[in-house]
């Protein structure tokens, strides 16, 4: 955004929570357990962010004026598996090559547990660590960092190249004014954390992460609802990228489980939603109850065929040419027009999951 | 032994589990009792898979005995792969007599007569069906036995499965067959699977059906103490007219292996009230596929549960009716090219 200051600088809130009955001065970890024994409730219930009911319309952006090529085509493509992540204290735009360092030397020696180690031997693991800049759709956002993991393999022959073998991403993109205002100073919040290559290397970083900046990671799922807003957001895509198919996958709990799955043509997808639309009167923004009438039909129309009450299962998957979104939290963003909806929707569904 | 003959037998060694290759080998009957107990099969695949070839190579065996043990194998595990049918049709008056050595000869002939270089290997299995596999090649190469096609045939049957089939080599494979087996012609019967025994057994409905009967069979598992028996009357008396209905549509006890059923959407979007594409003539174009480890149990529990409401579409019961698991679904109605309508 033009009205940025500074891109790289980290958004930190000077203005103290006037919040009496919180005190800040334990992690915000310890914070959530105290709480949670305190008042006899979950963190989760106190939350300020609630579930919107209805969404601007999102329109296709050319994201790659703004935003590094490169950087985005690290991002498009790749599967990734969600967690969120609570609010980094003593994070820093500032010092990524420092994290890099650090982080390389951590993997490095959680690796080599338990094995000798010769001294002044090169580390196995080299770690970048990026500002993704543009990315952040308003001043409160902070921006996104790329961490890359390139290392050697064992039996790499002398002078080959490092490869990359894992990579990761932590964003906010329009997270909730309000909560992101309301975080106190030395707090940086990029709740939105997706990971691709070896799980043993996720889980290290993670921890690497919790260990340095006293946060948490948990898995971030996807809820039906959310799976609903994305086959819509993407339909609606339809006239300005050619979607080429809406594929919905449904898991049924019969014995053995039954996997059906519903691959709509592009053109009468877009047709169905269109049509809703404008009994609705075409405005701004996207209502919840038009989001579930197209999924309803879709559902309805299978039943007219089939009988089978789709409502006994789950959804579990929806995609499009333009990405795909599975229920235990994995995505595949392959356009990066749509990228800033899909991360914002998604950074919602994050900040939900955030101690108060 | 040549090179070519020693890959195959090397990929075909690599398919074998080593639990089943002593029990393959000796089946096999190429190598002596000493040979075979000279092998040790607690030995790391690739040293076994050494000294296999070196006695194969004292023994003199050529290509011919080494894709006998990929029949033998395949025949004991026909479940890899994909295997469709076909059907053969109009039959002429010899198809029903035909016997076994005529057809392989036939089938030799016939297919030799239309391409070159193709290598033909037959066996008879113990149910009396055919197994036929093949190596293709073409006027310039010598036959490729590293991807062969399997034959599955049962005589006085029309039903043959195949499996890895190139669509350059279809036209080939079924003129010879339509010309041996003495038929008029053959069409695809759109029905795929990784279970041969389960195709064959949905065509040839070798599995336990049950018919609409008129007295209703008793419900085997009743409460002993039911709190009110009017509610309990009424929901036995549901539940078994979904059990009934259900076993109708797919048939009773082990059910048929199939994986998917595919169903194609032409048909136009209906939706109750709220007129959504209401005026609309066009078709709702989409495409339908039901998966599962074993696809009529898991329909036939959808509807036995009540997840599917009774009675069963035509579109689920026409897999085992029909015998497929590939449809297009128009709203022409039933008068249109053999493809069921929706009926709803």
């Amino acid at each position: 955004m033009e009205t940025r200051l500074s891109a790289t600088a980290t958004p930190r809130n000077q203005t103290a929570p006037h919040r009496s009955s919180k005190s800040y001065g334990f992690s915000r970890r310890s914070l959530g357990v105290e709480l949670t024994s305190r008042l006899g409730c979950t963190p989760g219930q106190l939350t300020a962010v609630r579930i919107p009911t209805n969404r601007g319309i999102p329109k296709p952006r050319n994201i790659t004026e703004q935003v590094d090529p490169e950087h985005i085509a690290l991002i498009v493509k790749k599967e990734w598996k969600l967690s969120y992540v609570t609010p980094l204290y003593q994070f820093g735009h500032t010092q990524l090559q420092s994290y890099s360092r650090q982080l390389a030397a951590f993997l490095a020696a959680e690796k080599q547990q338990g094995v000798a180690v010769e001294v002044g031997q090169e580390l196995g693991f080299k770690v970048v660590f990026t500002a993704v800049l543009g990315l952040a759709e308003t001043d409160d956002d902070a921006e996104t960092v790329l961490i890359q993991i390139h290392s050697k393999s064992a039996f790499a022959a002398e002078g080959e190249a490092a490869k990359l073998t894992w990579s990761g991403w932590l964003s906010c993109v329009s997270g909730d004014v309000e909560y992101l205002r309301s975080m106190p100073p030395d707090f940086t919040c990029l709740p939105l954390f997706g990971a691709s290559g070896a799980e043993s290397l996720t889980t290290l970083v993670k921890s690497w992460f919790e260990r340095t900046f006293d946060c948490y990671f948990g898995p971030l799922a996807i809820n039906s609802t959310n799976l609903e807003w994305l086959a819509a957001l993407w339909t609606g895509c339809h006239p300005d990228t050619n979607i080429r198919y809406l594929k919905l996958a449904w898991t049924i709990p019969a014995q053995p489980p039954l996997d059906v799955s519903y691959t709509v043509h592009p053109q009468d997808a877009w047709e169905l939603w269109n049509s809703i639309r404008q009994e609705s009167g075409l405005r701004d923004t996207v209502d919840i109850e038009e989001v579930s009438c197209f999924i309803k039909g879709l559902e309805s129309h299978l039943f007219r065929h089939f009988r089978i009450y789709l409502s006994a299962g789950t959804l579990t998957k929806v995609s499009t040419t333009l990405g795909s979104a599975h229920q235990d939290g994995k995505i595949r963003i392959t356009s990066s027009d749509m990228m800033t909806s899909v991360l914002a929707l998604l950074t919602e569904c994050a900040l939900l999951k955030m101690p108060v | 032994m040549d090179d070519s003959t020693k890959q195959v037998l090397r990929q075909i060694i690599r398919r074998i589990p080593l639990n089943k290759l002593q029990n393959m080998l000796s089946k096999w009957e190429h190598l002596s009792k000493k040979q075979l107990r000279s092998l040790e099969f607690t030995q790391p695949k690739w040293l076994l898979c050494d000294n296999l070839l070196s006695i194969c190579e004292e023994n003199d065996l050529s290509m011919k005995h080494v894709t006998e043990l990929e029949i033998i194998y395949r025949i004991d595990h026909p479940a890899q792969g994909s295997w469709n049918v076909c059907q053969l049709i109009d039959p002429e008056e010899e198809a029903v007599t035909a016997d076994l050595l005529h057809f392989k000869q036939l089938f030799k002939a016939h297919l030799r007569g239309l391409i070159s270089h193709v290598s033909v290997k037959t066996k008879k299995h113990e149910d009396g069906a055919i197994w036929i596999r093949i190596a293709w090649g073409d006027n310039f190469t010598q036959p490729n036995h590293l991807k062969p096609t399997y034959v599955v045939h049962h005589l006085q049957t029309p039903y043959v499965f195949v499996s890895g089939l190139t669509m350059k080599h279809k036209p080939l494979l079924h003129q010879a067959l339509v010309l041996s087996a003495h038929y008029g012609g053959i069409k695809d019967v759109h029905l795929s699977g990784r279970c041969l025994t389960a195709l064959r057994d949905l065509l040839m409905r070798q599995y336990k059906q049950v018919f609409p009967v008129k007295h209703p069979r008793l419900l085997l598992e009743r409460s002993p103490l039911p709190s009110n028996p009017n509610i309990q009357m009424e929901h036995a008396k549901h539940a078994e007219n979904r059990l009934q209905m259900a076993a109708e549509a797919f048939g009773e006890g082990i059910l048929p292996k199939l994986e998917t059923a595919v169903y194609k959407l032409e048909t136009r979007f209906r939706e109750n009230g709220n007129g959504m594409l209401g005026r609309r003539e066009e078709p709702f174009r989409g495409v339908v596929k039901f998966a599962s480890s074993n696809l009529l149990e898991s329909l036939k529990y959808c509807v036995s549960s009540g997840m599917a409401s009774a009675p069963v579409t035509p579109l689920l019961s026409s897999i085992t009716q029909k015998g497929r698991n590939y449809f297009v679904i128009t709203d022409k109605g039933p008068g249109a090219s053999h493809t069921p309508g929706p009926n709803i």
